[in-house]
């Protein structure tokens, strides 16, 4: 694959990198959906995506495979917000899903982003939320965990729990989920 | 007129928690719905917050059954950040336990898949040969499950019996190659069951991003130890197999002939083992920065990425599955098939829901 040319298409400035994991590159941004078309369009393979937390945003990390080669394209978001790929990259829905779910990244184009590792009533952005919930516990939380489970337990007839030590065992949970 | 059946989270023979929602009409599959997380444990935040020392126990547990390739894939995502070269000895040594790992794990699927067809003496001769695996691995390593075996830099054990390692592999190709192949090809039983059921298409498996013997089955000649080989891959002669028809059987059978292939590798690996030092030393300091390092396992390719701010805590740890990447491509197999064959085609790509839900 002429990984020059897709560097050139996709207009990025900075050469690849090789290093020994791989052909790396810096893609501020980045057009992602020019890059998955291309990159399909080469055959190029795709292996996953990384989201990280970064100062002001989110790091996204595209990694595809190109006979052998690990390329790796790196770009940042200021929003929790980029454009879904699984049009053109089927492979990448449970991804974007898992990605929604640690991170709250919202996926635009996607009719649906259903929670794949939390439950369908969990909040999303889990990791985002724990990481704060570690240096600045937010009562919020259990709040909005006891309204949900009032709300079901009302409409299945029951009574909400009302004891305070019955929802924080559950709220332990969440801690978790 | 349809109906929708829930299968799982929790089954009566399965360990594992996953759910399928199948919509059937009559006998036949015209829908359905993969639901995962069951089994979630955040492994890549909890990793994020202990140190790489305890996170090489952590990640050792993302899955029972593969435990080793994740300490290895973890350990050289740290010796590309790092730089770190490891010794000859080392790596044959790792060569040696991943494609035992890859023989019990093949062997587990096989035996399992006996059972779910209803053949049970062959399940038993699968996990008569799988313990013996086991007993080399348990002399190697000290343990049957999680090895230790893996660090940056090097593996914390040596391999101080090849002789026994050898007649097991002797044995298992044996076995495998006149008893396990034979009847996994040209039984009545397995074929009936197995031949034509579950189709993945190469499109589809390469749409869905398949991984492993599913993959291979279905026509895509994916291997990261040929492709971009790791440890000592390159010197050693072994096949990739490789079949087109993408059905139940074309993957049964991929991984019975990726068994004789593990024996072969183990063979050349134990008797080119050269002598030297297989520790890395202390461990090392870990500069900033970040790597990718990527495995193939049992069920595929094992990918890792992790980044460091040059504490002895990593900023970002991501772990991609192989099951993750194959655990879609059940839908479009069970499209079309008869419900009582559903079980059969889930567990024909070696799902791991602990390696899915991490």
């Amino acid at each position: 694959m002429d990984v020059d040319g897709i560097r050139r298409d996709l207009g990025i400035v900075a050469p690849w990198e090789r290093r020994r994991d791989g052909l790396w590159i810096e893609a501020p941004g980045l057009d992602v959906r020019a890059m998955a078309r291309l990159l399909c369009e080469a055959q190029a393979r795709w292996v996953t995506m990384t989201v990280s937390p970064a100062p002001g945003g989110f790091r996204l990390i595209y990694h595809w495979d190109t006979d052998g080669t690990l390329l790796s394209i790196a770009t940042a978001i200021d929003e929790p917000s980029v454009e879904s790929l699984i049009d053109i990259v089927p492979a990448a829905d449970w991804v974007e899903r898992e990605m929604r779910d640690y991170y709250a990244i919202e996926f635009t184009g996607r009719t649906d982003t259903p929670a794949l590792m939390l439950r369908p009533d969990d909040r999303p952005g889990l990791f985002s939320r724990t990481a704060d919930s570690v240096r600045d516990f937010d009562p919020a939380d259990l709040t909005d965990r006891a309204e949900r489970d009032a709300d079901r337990a009302g409409s299945a007839g029951r009574a909400a729990p009302a004891d305070d030590s019955v929802r924080a065992s559950g709220d332990h949970a969440e801690g978790v989920r | 007129m349809t109906a929708r059946i829930p299968i799982g989270p929790y089954h009566p023979a399965l360990e594992e928690p996953y759910k399928i929602e199948v919509v059937s009409d009559g006998e036949r599959v015209v829908g359905a719905d993969i639901e995962v997380g069951f089994n979630f444990r955040a492994i890549e935040w909890l990793a994020e917050r202990k140190n790489y020392t305890a996170d090489l126990a952590l990640v050792e547990r993302v899955c029972g059954i593969c435990s080793n390739v994740h300490t290895l894939t973890f350990s050289r995502a740290l010796e590309n950040l790092a730089g770190i070269e490891v010794p000859e000895r080392a790596q044959f040594i790792r060569v040696v336990v991943a494609e035992a790992e890859r023989l019990h794990s093949h062997l587990l699927w096989a035996g399992i898949a006996c059972e779910v067809i209803g053949f049970q003496t062959l399940f038993m001769t699968c996990f008569d040969l799988r313990e013996r695996v086991m007993d080399v691995l348990e002399a190697i390593s000290g343990n049957r499950v999680n090895y230790a075996m893996n660090c940056p830099g090097g593996v914390n054990r040596d391999i101080v019996d090849p002789g026994a390692v050898l007649r097991m592999v002797n044995e298992i190709e044996a076995i495998t190659s006149k008893q396990l192949i034979p009847v996994l090809t040209h039984d009545r039983t397995v074929r009936a069951r197995c031949a034509g059921v579950g189709v993945l298409t190469r499109e589809d498996a390469l749409a869905l991003g398949a991984l492993g013997p599913t993959a291979r089955a279905s026509g895509l000649p994916q291997d990261i130890r040929k492709a971009a080989p790791y440890e000592v891959y390159d010197r050693l002669s072994f096949d990739v197999p490789v079949l087109e028809s993408g059905d139940v059987l074309a993957r049964i059978v991929v991984r019975a002939l990726e068994i004789v292939e593990s024996c072969h590798i183990i063979e050349q690996a134990i008797q080119g083992m050269p002598a030297g030092p297989f520790l890395g030393g202390q461990f090392p300091a870990i500069p900033a920065g970040e790597a990718c390092a990527r495995i193939e396992g049992p069920r595929g390719e094992v990918f890792y990425y992790v980044a460091s701010d040059g504490s002895d805590v990593p900023t970002r740890v991501r772990i991609r599955t192989p099951t993750f990447a194959n655990m879609p491509t059940v839908v479009p197999m069970v499209l079309g098939q008869t419900l009582s064959d559903v079980p059969l085609i889930q567990a024909s790509i070696d799902p791991c829901y602990s390696c899915t839900d991490r």
